[in-house]
């Protein structure tokens, strides 16, 4: 059955017929790592890779582009087992009639759960074309030697993959009771020819051309233009509405209004502006929407006091009363994603029976999920839609839902016409899913040798994965009995106390939250890296020693890069002064991944602003499929570390979300710039681990711990703002 | 009402008359290279050259440019097909990462190192920092408008 289900989609999408074709099986581990999401059933789970009659290898592209690269390590993987070079891989981005459901392209999951199927599915097509070389020339299985595309004897005989491949369309199964070929990608003793060198990504000369790969790029003949007026949080109830002005717009085509969902379709993008100014809505909230209802509801000490937290992660022979060395309170506000495209959706409804009843065009991380969700929406059998998906101009975790796409297949629906949908700035920042906000506890104590003896962390979060309106209503409650992944992620810190506690309690905020770059990870390593750094300046010791010391030796990926950062750092030298610092942070992100980072800081006084100089990164994700493409990640991390450490600031008053474009919510600029050090660690041995968003979990705390080293000021809040340290130096 | 679009004359219908430039480019004459992201001049991704200024293309309405030359991403490839120097450069030095402000990156790139043929640090970080990557592949870009200024100081 599982066969002929694959099957079904190949014969669809007309691969079959044109050569030798392999599937994988996406695996299990994508499904274990975010619960909330829809996974694709394992079993049925296929993609395909393809050497054609021409001996062009085609792979199905199985992860949506968005700046992370995934797809070209992949493609490298491939190439690796096929012997091949990965600019000879033809790239396809399949639409959602193309494959079975692929999982959501998130959590830095596509290497660690697509790396071994892929090398896998590419093994075993490379074996099953040894043994047709074998057949071909007579010889013997062990004689038939790799060669670059295709094989060799040992008398100097060749085969190329075309001459093995006859375009009798022929589908290879796993076999899961034979044992499964050797997998060269994850051989630490071969000479790798394509992994392990840096890649750049198949499509980058469409990124340099201005070429059409965003969805708001497509072109849709008899396109018209629509927007929504998008509810400052997603349980909102429109109170009052005035469409008044609205019909007088020039260029309106509909005023679309159904229950809570208002917007307009309109000739012209102008018409859009002018027709969306003139609807007046106010809203009805269940919470009242402010920073004071904020942190009232994320107050961790108020909740610590009132006994337990929710949930408790970590308890070790716990004691309560002992006299803390370290007693902070840290909090970390909330951030958005403020990826550069703003959104966009095309939408269009056919009458004829050959094509489909609903296609839209849309950059996700889970076309997958917008297909169900539309046609849930709609009422069209999910094979009646197809998503075509684009490359997205940005995610970070943002870009998951059915939202942009909804709206434009509910106006493209009262029209009759194709619409698109390109959100505002302002309904970016608006109704992106935010990263909550939080506080932190932390108390250390230390034994008579100075050794760690009780740690307790105790701290409260908005929820992440399990944040209302991410998943249906009445899921919610039986989930949020479990931890919630995003929540509890970074929360274990890497040092040996043998008395330990670590509890936390998520709660609903007024805004809509979800996934953001890292998780919890960020907020809680600069907890943890600010007080150890704390510890030690108060005991007089090298805060980076210090610290490698109570790791008790039992973080030796994360120490090596602690050990190496430092080396790094020692590069570049620190001017003189009293304004000038150097900070050290690490930590491990998702029990796999290992950074560490230095930054260099300096308090300008002149010009009332806090400039971070330099920073070093050293980084352990195992196997470095794509070293240059690490390297990328590693620079985007540590900008993204400016941004929460220094500039981003998200603000909520009168029941709105008031911040609403990049004038009043400070990303990094050129200008933010510091010079960068970056060394990867490789671990041939290992699979590699996801680097998307490993280095932000060190660089915040590492530029906080640099404002101290510099002027004496401990930051216990972000973002860090110049007034704050010269508030405290007056007191 | 026409435009002079890559060196190209466009037609622009009536009822676009109002639209703004960026709007006018991506909608009517397909040049989708030049990109919406902040709709107030904030970000640079839909940078442009009029008559060899830099332009947000988001704020000016098209009527505003009727009678001079507008320079889009599209305009740098040779007809040949050759690259730009900095859109090779950009490949050279794995400059993109999403891609999406990266028209407006090179479009500003350009407009800097034809005012000035060897930019210091602090001149790039002045002129470029009015086009925002969130991405955060600055160092990069750095990078490559220092080896652009070298290999175009040498063609002129």
């Amino acid at each position: 059955m599982v066969q002929m289900t694959r099957r079904k989609f190949l014969v669809a999408s007309g691969c079959v017929a044109g050569g030798l074709t392999v599937l994988y099986n996406l695996g299990i581990r994508a499904a274990a790592s975010a619960p909330t999401i829809i996974f694709p059933d394992e079993r049925s789970g296929a993609a395909w890779i393809q050497i054609r009659p021409s001996g062009a290898c085609h792979m199905y592209l199985p992860r949506q582009d968005m700046g992370q690269n995934a797809n070209t390590g992949l493609a490298q993987i491939v190439a690796e087992e096929l012997n091949i070079l990965v600019a000879d891989i033809i790239g396809e981005r399949p639409t959602t009639s193309d494959v079975p459901p692929l999982a959501v392209t998130a959590a830095s999951m596509s290497l660690t759960a697509f790396s071994r199927p892929v090398a896998l599915a590419a093994a075993t097509l490379r074996e099953s074309l040894r043994a047709r070389a074998a057949a071909m020339l007579g010889d013997s299985l062990a004689n038939i030697l790799d060669d670059l595309g295709g094989f060799r004897t040992a008398n100097g005989r060749k085969v190329g993959y075309c001459e093995l491949v006859s375009g009798t369309g022929v589908v290879i199964e796993f076999d899961d009771t034979k044992s499964p070929p050797p997998l060269y990608t994850f051989d630490p003793s071969r000479q790798k020819k394509q992994i392990g060198h840096s890649v750049r990504p198949l499509d980058i000369q469409a990124l340099v051309t201005g070429a059409p790969v965003y969805a708001a790029d497509v072109q849709v003949e008899g396109v018209l233009y629509g927007r929504v007026v998008q509810p400052p949080v997603r349980n909102a109830h429109i109170r009052s509405l005035d469409t008044q002005g609205v019909m007088q717009t020039r260029g309106l085509v509909k005023l679309v209004h159904e229950g809570d969902f208002v917007g307009v379709v309109c000739k012209t993008p102008s018409a859009v502006d002018a027709a969306i100014a003139q609807i007046k809505v106010t809203w009805n909230l269940d919470q009242p929407i402010s920073q004071l209802a904020i942190d009232s509801l994320i107050d961790v000490d108020a909740e610590m006091m009132d006994g337990d937290l929710e949930h408790v992660l970590q308890d070790e022979a716990h004691r309560d009363t002992v006299d803390w060395d370290i007693d902070l309170r840290f909090e970390v506000q909330v951030q958005t994603h403020a990826q550069q495209e703003a959104r966009a959706a095309i939408a269009r409804f056919n009458e004829s029976t050959t094509a489909h009843g609903l296609e839209i065009w849309t950059g996700t991380q889970d076309p997958w999920a917008i297909k169900r969700a539309a046609a849930v929406d709609t009422g069209l059998s999910q094979d009646d839609v197809v998503v075509y998906p684009q490359r997205l101009g940005g995610g970070f975790g943002g870009r998951e839902y059915y939202e942009v796409e909804r709206d434009a297949v509910r106006l493209a629906r009262a029209v009759k016409r194709p619409v698109k949908v390109q959100w505002t700035r302002q309904d970016e920042f608006t109704a992106s899913r935010c990263r909550p906000a939080s506080t932190h506890r932390l108390r250390i104590a230390v034994d008579d040798e100075g050794n760690l003896s009780d740690w307790w962390y105790g701290y409260v979060s908005g929820h992440v994965a399990l944040a209302r309106e991410r998943m249906a209503g009445w899921l919610l409650p039986m989930m949020r009995l479990g931890t919630d992944m995003g929540v509890v992620k970074g929360a274990i810190a890497p040092y040996a106390a043998p008395h330990q506690r670590v509890e936390c309690t998520d709660v609903d905020l007024p805004i809509d939250l979800g996934v953001w770059r890292s998780l919890n990870g960020a907020p809680a390593v600069f907890a943890i890296e600010s007080a150890m750094d704390e510890l030690a300046i108060q005991r007089g010791e090298d805060s980076l020693q210090y610290r490698l010391a109570q790791m008790k030796g039992a973080h030796p990926r994360l120490q090596a890069c602690f050990e190496r950062v430092s080396e790094m750092s020692t590069k570049s030298l620190l001017p003189k002064g009293d304004n000038y610092g150097r900070g050290f942070a690490g930590g491990i992100f998702d029990g796999r991944c290992y950074v560490a980072v230095s930054a260099d800081v300096h308090i300008d006084a002149e010009t009332q602003k806090i400039r971070v100089l330099h920073m070093c990164c050293a980084q352990d994700v195992g196997l470095a499929v794509n070293p240059g493409q690490l390297r990328a990640q590693i620079e985007s991390n540590l900008v993204w570390s400016i941004g929460m450490a220094l500039l981003e600031r998200f603000e909520v008053a009168d029941n709105a979300i008031q911040s609403s474009n990049f004038n009043d919510y400070q990303i990094p600029r050129m200008m933010d710039m510091p010079s960068l050090d970056i060394e990867i660690i490789d671990q041939p041995a290992i699979p590699p681990a996801g680097a998307g968003e490993v280095a932000l979990i060190a660089g915040p705390p590492a530029i906080a711990n640099a404002i101290r080293n510099a002027c004496d000021f401990r930051a216990v809040k972000l973002p860090i703002a110049f007034d704050d340290i010269t508030a405290n130096s007056r007191a | 009402m026409k435009l002079n679009v890559n060196g190209v004359e466009r037609q622009v219908a009536t009822e676009w008359r109002d639209e703004s430039l960026l709007t006018v480019l991506r909608e009517q004459l397909g040049l989708t290279g030049s990109r919406f992201s902040c709709g107030i001049g904030e970000c640079g991704a839909c940078l442009v050259h009029v008559d060899g200024v830099p332009t947000n293309s988001c704020l000016m309405p098209v009527a505003a440019v009727a009678d001079k030359a507008v320079l889009t991403i599209e305009g740098l490839v040779a007809k040949d097909g050759t690259l730009h120097p900095l859109q090779q450069v950009w490949i050279d030095e794995n400059v993109p990462q999403c891609g999406y402000c990266q028209s407006g990156q090179i479009m500003k790139a350009l407009a800097l190192l034809k005012e000035n043929k060897t930019p210091t640090d602090d001149d790039i970080n002045r002129a470029m920092s009015v086009v925002l990557c969130r991405c955060g592949t600055y160092d990069r870009i750095r990078k490559s408008i220092k080896r652009a200024a070298l290999f175009m100081s040498r063609e002129i």
